[in-house]
């Protein structure tokens, strides 16, 4: 049985609206509903943080700044000075993307280093460092996270949206192990309705980046009405990044990771029909 | 009151009377309005058994306190016992002309007894008149409305029968608005046997709303959320409802020469994106609709409404064509005659397989696209080889020694959508109180759209609920009374929302719910009285009997049986399907 109550749920909620061709009536649109629900923040890119802190004055809704988004291979100055314009401008919130290229060069300083210099670029906003985790092995995200934490960010963060695949489950439960209860964990990417957003937050998501935040919150509704349906054990390859491992949009060797692990999986056996 | 206008008109053609219908705030409440009032009060005024096209039927036109009010409201429901089916229908149109029959000051319009030479009903200011239509007869639709708007004002909105009702086809088509169309269920045959040609509506009394603030605020909400969500805001907008073709086809459910294959090679050649290069001129949408997934286009001869997607596939996949403008055409042909494209489709596919088996000794082929034309005129005329086909599928097939070659359930042919590549629409087929209907649950959302929630299409598995969860909100939703595809943007508790802004009432998500199961109850109801139970709530054997052997549905059955059984279980039905005495207590039946 799902433990969740709509006014928990949209307080777990940055409504986001991100893509490149977003102008400003879609920023409002953005606004708009998140007043209308209560969503917790609005997240979206630099060149709006303004016009969103105005038009949702005296909502309660904060405001989320992306930072060197979405590819994070920017300098730790240029990223550092985007995140304090941010906050000079009415963020509340920086997530900012890992430099994740050195992550996976095993330049841990560097990395450690970028988030700091963000961290304290931002204060007092809060830091969400996005690891961007389907460019990741296991190994790298536990890395990640840790130096994130290292550095001073109060959430570590799955995914840009752009990238290879969304959040998963089984990431979101590496990262809450490896944090701990003390550090946000966000989910973002590829979460399209209640249900996606229910196991996300049972692997341990304190926080949802979602742009169908709305139809997330009328599935919950929707839910209590029929809970069979959002309950039903399902295919465990269905919900594993392995299953959506691909060699146009990830680095081979992160590619070969995750097929080798498919391969190893006491899954396989079971559900290798679905392999056909 | 708010919300509804307050006054349901009954009419009697032969005696020539009018009398209002006193409707309590209770039942009101109870029904909402639309098909939930409307199929209570049918369920009031006539017994089970009543023959269709008897004096004695009544059929109702109605709409609902949202009527004219929010967006996509301008749709009407039309309620009586199917010619087609022998269950209790509803048939559902857009357009204007509901919006249009609230401004003529009535929330309904109950039609009984038969004219003795053709009459329209003209609705204006809440005065409802009984006109000569003889200058109608035998005249199609668009003739009809325009004929009927030079006679009234070029703003009254026409809902009419063309000639395959005035031969009472029991697949006729009301048609409103041009191309809008009550379609399916032969609400037109009703008419027909009315000698009503047509209901035109018109007038400009508002519709009282509770808090006009909250609308406000309400009304500027939904254009956002509708214009953000990816199917209203943008799939149905710039590719209509045809933008399945590819999706269906691609998951192998796209029903090929009368559901024999899975997937069709040319459904790319009729797919919405084709459209969309070739005959459409523009885009257009009902009463108030920022979705506007109506495609206006022109062939090389004509210009009209259509196809969507049921369309492209009963004229296309279904019976091995892959000529759009042929397609085109014969929607044109239906919408001009009065028919429902789908059962018109379907019946020439089941003809097809006929003549094929040899059972049939008539000269149907598959992909004959020069004669599609011919054949549509020729059934609303019933001249001909349309004499046959004007029985629908499963007369025809049943006449000619074949009933396994019809794939209808309940008498009402099944839609674009193979039932072995989604076991919840296989439930809800077999469940649907008026036949083979994908719009009672539309279980493709869960099963292949990832809508509200994904559920693995081959599992039976936790879809009988969903199922009913379905069946349920529609019926709400058709009380309202809005478009279903609103259910692509928003749920139940937004719905709630737009009643009580509305009305004034204190409607909640529970009280809908409860609603809407009230209402499919006592369609059920209706239906077992009429003869139907366990046995009806089926489907034709091919889906438990034969596979394809290729595409991403090869190797699948339909294993009914135990959705089934979960089903009336959940409903509160016993074995044989019949809502138990509890059950009718706690929905106040």
């Amino acid at each position: 049985m799902i433990d969740l109550d709509r006014e928990t749920l949209v307080k777990m909620i940055d409504h986001t609206e991100l893509s490149a061709h977003s102008g400003e009536k879609k920023i409002a649109n953005l606004c708009s509903e998140a007043r209308s629900f209560g969503f917790l923040t609005v997240c979206i890119n630099g060149a709006y943080t303004r016009y969103a802190k105005e038009l949702l004055e005296g909502s309660g809704v904060l405001v989320c700044t992306v930072v060197g988004f979405p590819l994070g291979a920017g300098t730790s100055s240029a990223k550092s000075y985007e995140a304090g314009d941010a906050v000079r401008n009415g963020a509340s919130e920086i997530d900012m993307v890992v430099n994740v290229g050195a992550l996976r060069d095993k330049r841990l300083d560097a990395v450690r280093d970028d988030v700091r210099a963000v961290v304290e670029a931002s204060r007092p906003a809060l830091v969400k460092v996005i690891l961007e985790t389907c460019f990741l092995t296991d190994e790298e995200i536990v890395v990640g996270c840790r130096l994130a934490v290292e550095a001073g960010a109060g959430f570590v963060k799955t995914s840009t949206g752009f990238g290879a695949f969304g959040a998963f489950p089984a990431h979101v439960r590496l990262m809450r192990e490896t944090v701990g209860p003390e550090i946000g964990v966000k989910a973002s990417g590829g979460i399209r309705n209640f249900k996606d957003a229910w196991r996300l937050i049972q692997a341990g998501a304190s926080r949802l980046g979602l742009s169908a935040s709305v139809g997330v919150v009328e599935g919950l509704s929707l839910y209590k009405f029929a809970p069979a349906a959002w309950l039903e054990e399902e295919i465990p390859c269905h919900l594993c990044p392995s299953r959506f491992a691909n060699l146009d949009k990830q680095p081979k060797a992160v590619y070969a990771y995750y097929k080798k692990k498919c391969l190893a999986c006491p899954h396989l056996e079971k559900y290798n029909k679905f392999y056909e | 009151m708010t919300g509804w206008m307050g006054k349901i008109v009954k009419i009697d053609l032969g005696r020539r009377t009018r009398e209002e219908v006193a409707v309590s705030d209770a039942l009101r409440r109870a029904y909402i309005g639309g098909r939930g009032l409307g199929v209570r009060l049918y369920s009031d005024l006539c017994p089970a058994t009543t023959d269709p096209f008897a004096d004695d039927n009544a059929l109702i036109f109605m709409t609902g306190p949202l009527t004219g009010t929010l967006m996509t409201s301008g749709r009407y429901q039309v309620i009586s016992r199917s010619p087609l089916t022998g269950t209790i229908c509803d048939s559902s149109s857009g357009g204007h002309f509901g919006a249009a029959l609230k401004g003529a000051g009535i929330d309904g319009l109950i039609v009984e007894g038969r004219a003795e030479a053709p009459v329209y009903l003209s609705v204006h200011d809440g005065e409802v008149e009984i006109r000569d239509a003889s200058a109608f007869r035998g005249l199609d639709t668009q003739r009809t409305q325009k004929g009927i708007q030079a006679e009234t004002s070029s703003k009254t909105s026409v809902a009419c029968i063309g000639p395959a009702g005035e031969n009472r086809v029991p697949f006729a088509a009301i048609m409103n608005d041009k191309d809008r169309a009550a379609g399916r269920g032969g609400m037109g045959a009703i008419m027909g046997a009315k000698n009503l040609k047509a209901v035109a509506a018109g007038g400009s009394q508002p519709v009282a709303i509770s808090d006009p603030e909250g609308y406000k605020e309400l009304t500027a909400r939904l254009e956002r959320i509708v214009d953000k969500n990816p199917v209203t805001g943008k799939s149905l907008q710039v590719l209509g409802t045809s933008v399945l073709v590819n999706i269906i086809n691609a998951h192998g459910m796209f029903p090929t020469e009368n559901f024999r294959r899975g997937v069709f090679n040319d459904a790319e050649g009729t797919s919405g994106e084709k459209i969309a290069e070739t005959l459409l001129q523009r885009q257009s949408a009902c009463f108030k609709c920022p979705i506007g997934c109506g495609r206006t286009t022109r062939t090389r001869d004509k210009q009209g409404e259509g196809p969507e997607y049921e369309t492209v596939w009963a004229f296309g996949a279904h019976l091995g064509i892959s000529d759009l403008t042929a397609i085109t055409e014969a929607n044109y042909a239906c919408n001009e005659l009065g028919l429902d494209t789908i059962t018109m489709g379907s019946t020439l596919g089941c003809g097809m397989e006929l003549c094929e088996t040899g059972a049939w000794k008539e000269n149907l082929r598959w992909g004959d696209a020069g004669r599609l034309v011919d054949w549509v005129t020729d059934t609303a005329h019933r001249r001909g080889i349309g004499a046959e086909l004007a029985l629908g599928s499963k007369r025809l097939a049943a006449k000619y020694g074949r009933p396994d070659l019809a794939m209808q359930v309940k008498g009402m042919e099944i839609p674009a959508y193979d039932p072995r590549g989604a076991q919840g629409m296989a439930l809800s087929y077999a469940t649907s109180n008026r036949g083979g209907c994908h719009m009672r649950a539309y279980m493709i959302g869960p099963e292949i759209l990832g809508h509200p929630v994904f559920l693995d299409r081959f599992s039976s598995a936790g879809k009988a609920e969903l199922v009913a969860l379905f069946q349920d909100v529609s019926a709400v939703v058709d009380s309202a009374v809005l478009c279903r595809f609103l259910q692509f943007a928003v749920g139940i508790s937004t719905f709630a929302e737009m009643l009580r802004t509305v009305t004034g009432l204190d409607f909640s998500d529970e009280e809908l719910m409860k609603t809407g199961r009230r209402i499919y109850t006592l369609e059920r109801l209706f239906n077992n009285r009429a003869g139907f139970g366990r046995g009806d709530d089926t489907l034709p054997p091919r889906f438990f009997n034969e596979e394809f052997q290729t595409g991403s549905s090869r190797h699948r059955r339909v294993q009914l049986e135990g959705m089934l059984d979960d089903f009336y279980a959940m409903r509160g039905w016993d074995r044989n399907g019949v809502p138990s005495p509890q059950t009718l207590a706690d929905l106040g039946l």
